[in-house]
């Protein structure tokens, strides 16, 4: 039965990953009530695969990264049909967190003002400059190892020192050496060193599947803990449904369904979400009303749009030499921005970023992939040929900078509901011919580099299809509000006590994993609000 | 072997166990040197009652067909039956394939064998080599600056 909370909060989050940690833990301080609300459950680290002999079944079923395949209760279906992309992500405290691979680039400071140097896409309200301060913050808050110096960014200091190169490093590193191109041990945010009560890392290999460890600085181990000490007040298993507006049209609070499926209305001064690149169109365009037709904050007509992923291609190579692939956390090792930037020779604008990974080739998947490609026979023949492969490989990733475009959409799906109903976001995305262009390019290079560094096998491709990991562009900032959702500091431009602080915001997606942005912003949002409290709706 | 485990566990007759550990055997027999077991000598029956129940009626029919002295025969012959199988079906094979994977490269003595240690890999962990960040120094003679004409 439905019911109407009477006791309004001051900001309702919605949404407790990445973005609705940090905005939380910033936003504390004010002592303003504060309530997050979150459609998952916390995870228990003992019940992540790595404790288990089984670990590798476990990732292929309810522990999977697909929320189609792991289908647990907390998750919503996804209609990828009309993407070559699916979506992959988490839904619960510490969000797409729990199973990131952690690899915590930020965004260069070209990122900001890709209009203004390539004539492409937009310019973003905010630079690097403005921004800087709170990377920083967040990589204090989180806990990140890297090297300083790296001379493809401007001057930063990640808090820990880097994680280790291991051989998979070390060999690709004198690949890249022999070709004169850059690369840099990789900013993680995974403690190489105890940090704040959490212990190192140990290597264990697949922090995709959440690390036991507690060594990947996931929001429900970092920000969390520190928000709810503060008096954030956590709501589990709170599913919003809808936004609802007063007779002014400012927001006034939400309809959500509780784990048994019971319908409440909360109230709230101030609504923030934090609900990722899908999860925060899907709300927006499922609340309705007379004033908003077409969905809250939607008279530009882009709530949805320009979705962006980061295409991704990969290239694998084959050594003579044991490198160890398996262990050592399989994403962060190392990258090279030597394509990064636009360069007029190419037939493609804007660049791509090389991420260089140890892991993802455990060994019923190095079996199961050598079966596909027919270099792993059964019978006779197959241990010496598993052998030869397994602990034998290096990976480099080509995540390439997608430009939005509008037809790349979430859009309400008209069939596809989740367990209470809501309907289910469905996905329509091309891939961009310069995109296509990039990745052939990105793939080429990636395999030129396993050459160099002795490679005696190189495959590769993309792109990826279960490589939704980046959600971004559809609630975009903006100045004008005509062709933007949000202005400089998360704000709607049509509701304005509706803030938007996830990777929906980006105008542009960068060519690097996007988290530590998605929190920096997070964290200046939350910043500019606190600026702002006496006149936060003018 | 755990007897009591399978028969719990395994909704398999002896004669079906039998059929199912030469299917194993010729998809991975023991290597010459004796380090990694043949996938016959695992619990495959229990792995797959545990994991695999979606898979058991259709395996069923696969053991059957098997069932006409193919577990007496020489690996060379059992490997032309099993090539046979997977070319006309393609599908069936692959999901014994994969569950004979399954089961046999996520068990502590295969583990072992590989060099990778029994067990799980937490609270194990493993030691990586920390790399020679002197590999450095011709990118740092080198920069690739930032692009800095962005105002
Ligand atoms: C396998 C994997 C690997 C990745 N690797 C990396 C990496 O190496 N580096 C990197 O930078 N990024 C990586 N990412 C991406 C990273 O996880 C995301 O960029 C980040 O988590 C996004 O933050 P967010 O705050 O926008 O949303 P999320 O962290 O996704 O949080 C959104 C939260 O909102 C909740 N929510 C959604 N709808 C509702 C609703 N209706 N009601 C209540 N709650 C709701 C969800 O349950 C979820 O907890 C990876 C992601 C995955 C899945
Ligand atoms: S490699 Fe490190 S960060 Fe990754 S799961 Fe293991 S302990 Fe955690």
């Amino acid at each position: 039965m439905a019911s109407r909370d009477r006791d309004p909060v001051d900001v309702l989050i919605i949404g407790a990953g990445a973005s609705g940690a940090a905005v939380a833990w910033s936003l504390a301080e004010t002592r303003m009530r504060i309530v997050c609300m979150e459609q998952g459950d916390w995870t228990n680290p003992s019940e992540y695969p790595t404790n288990f002999p089984d670990w590798e079944q476990r990732l292929t079923e309810r522990d999977h990264i697909d929320p189609n395949v792991r289908a647990r209760p907390t998750d919503y279906p996804i209609n990828n049909d009309d993407s070559p992309i699916s979506v992959v992500n988490f839904n619960g405290v510490g969000g797409g967190t729990i199973l990131y691979a952690a690899h915590f680039p930020r965004l260069h400071p070209s990122d900001f003002r890709v209009k203004s140097l390539d004539g492409v896409a937009d310019d973003w309200p905010v630079d690097y400059d403005a921004l800087e301060p709170y990377f920083a913050e967040n990589d204090r808050m989180m806990g990140v190892s890297g090297l300083a110096g790296d001379p493809s960014y401007p001057p930063k200091q990640p808090p820990l020192p880097p994680l280790p190169l291991g051989r998979v490093g070390e060999t690709v590193a004198r690949g890249f050496n022999e070709l004169g191109w850059h690369w840099w041990p990789a900013d993680s945010a995974i403690i190489s060193r105890p940090y704040e009560g959490r212990d190192q890392c140990k290597n264990l290999g697949p922090c995709t599947s959440g690390c036991a460890q507690g060594a990947k600085s996931s929001t429900d181990i970092t920000y969390w803990p520190v928000a709810l000490r503060s008096g954030v007040e956590l709501r589990t298993r709170c599913r919003v449904r809808e936004i609802t507006v007063n007779a002014d049209g400012m927001a006034d609070g939400v309809w959500y369904y509780d784990e048994d499926g019971e319908e409440h209305h909360q109230r709230a001064e101030v609504v923030v979400l934090a609900c990722n690149g899908v999860g925060t169109p899907r709300i927006l365009l499922n609340s309705t009303s007379p004033e908003f037709p077409d969905g809250l904050a939607n008279s530009s007509g882009l709530v949805g749009k320009n979705l962006m992923f980061h295409p991704v291609g990969f290239v694998q190579g084959l050594f003579e030499e044991r490198l160890d692939s398996h262990m050592g956390p399989q994403g962060c090792c190392m990258l090279s921005n030597e394509f990064y930037e636009t360069d007029p020779e190419r037939d493609f604008v804007r660049g791509y970023m090389m991420q260089i990974v140890r892991g993802g080739v455990w060994p019923w998947s190095t079996a199961m992939l050598g079966a596909r490609s027919g270099t792993i026979p059964w019978g006779p023949g197959h241990h010496e040929a598993f052998a030869r492969r397994f602990d034998h490989t290096a990976n480099i990733g080509i995540l390439c900078e997608d430009l939005p475009e509008e037809h790349n959409t979430v859009t309400l799906d008209p069939e596809l509901v989740d367990s209470d109903g809501i309907p289910a976001p469905k996905i329509t995305y091309t891939l961009s011919e310069n995109s296509r262009a990039m990745l052939d390019h990105g793939v080429a290079r990636a395999k030129e580099a396993m050459l160099a560094a002795g490679a005696i096998e190189v495959t590769g491709g993309g792109p990826a299809r279960q490589a939704g990991w980046h959600l971004l562009g559809t609630a975009r900032m903006g100045d004008d509000p005509e062709t933007s959702v949000v202005n400089s500091w998360g704000r709607s431009h049509d509701v304005k006590n509706l803030f938007i602080v996830d990777g929906s915001i980006f105008v542009t997606s960068g060519g690097v994993n996007p988290t530590s942005t998605i929190q920096a912003l997070a964290l200046y949002i939350a910043d500019t609000m606190k600026k702002n409290l006496a006149n936060l709706f003018d | 072997m755990n007897d009591e485990l399978i028969a719990s566990d395994a909704p398999f007759t002896d004669a079906q166990r039998v059929i199912l550990g030469a299917l194993a055997d010729t998809l991975v027999p023991a290597s010459d040197d004796g380090v990694m077991p043949s996938a016959k000598d695992l619990d495959l029956a229990g792995y797959l009652a545990r994991n695999a129940s979606d898979f058991l009626a259709e395996l069923a029919e696969v053991l059957a067909r098997f069932d006409d002295g193919f577990v007496s025969e020489p690996l060379d012959a059992r490997c032309e039956r099993m090539q046979a199988f997977s070319e006309a079906e393609p599908e069936s094979f692959g999901r014994l394939l994969a569950e004979v994977y399954g089961c046999y490269y996520q068990d502590a003595r295969v583990l072992e064998g590989i060099g990778v240690g029994a067990g799980p890999p937490f609270p194990r962990g493993n030691t990586v080599e920390p790399g020679d960040l002197s590999l450095l120094d011709p990118v740092l003679a080198n920069p690739t600056n930032w692009r800095r004409d962005v105002s």
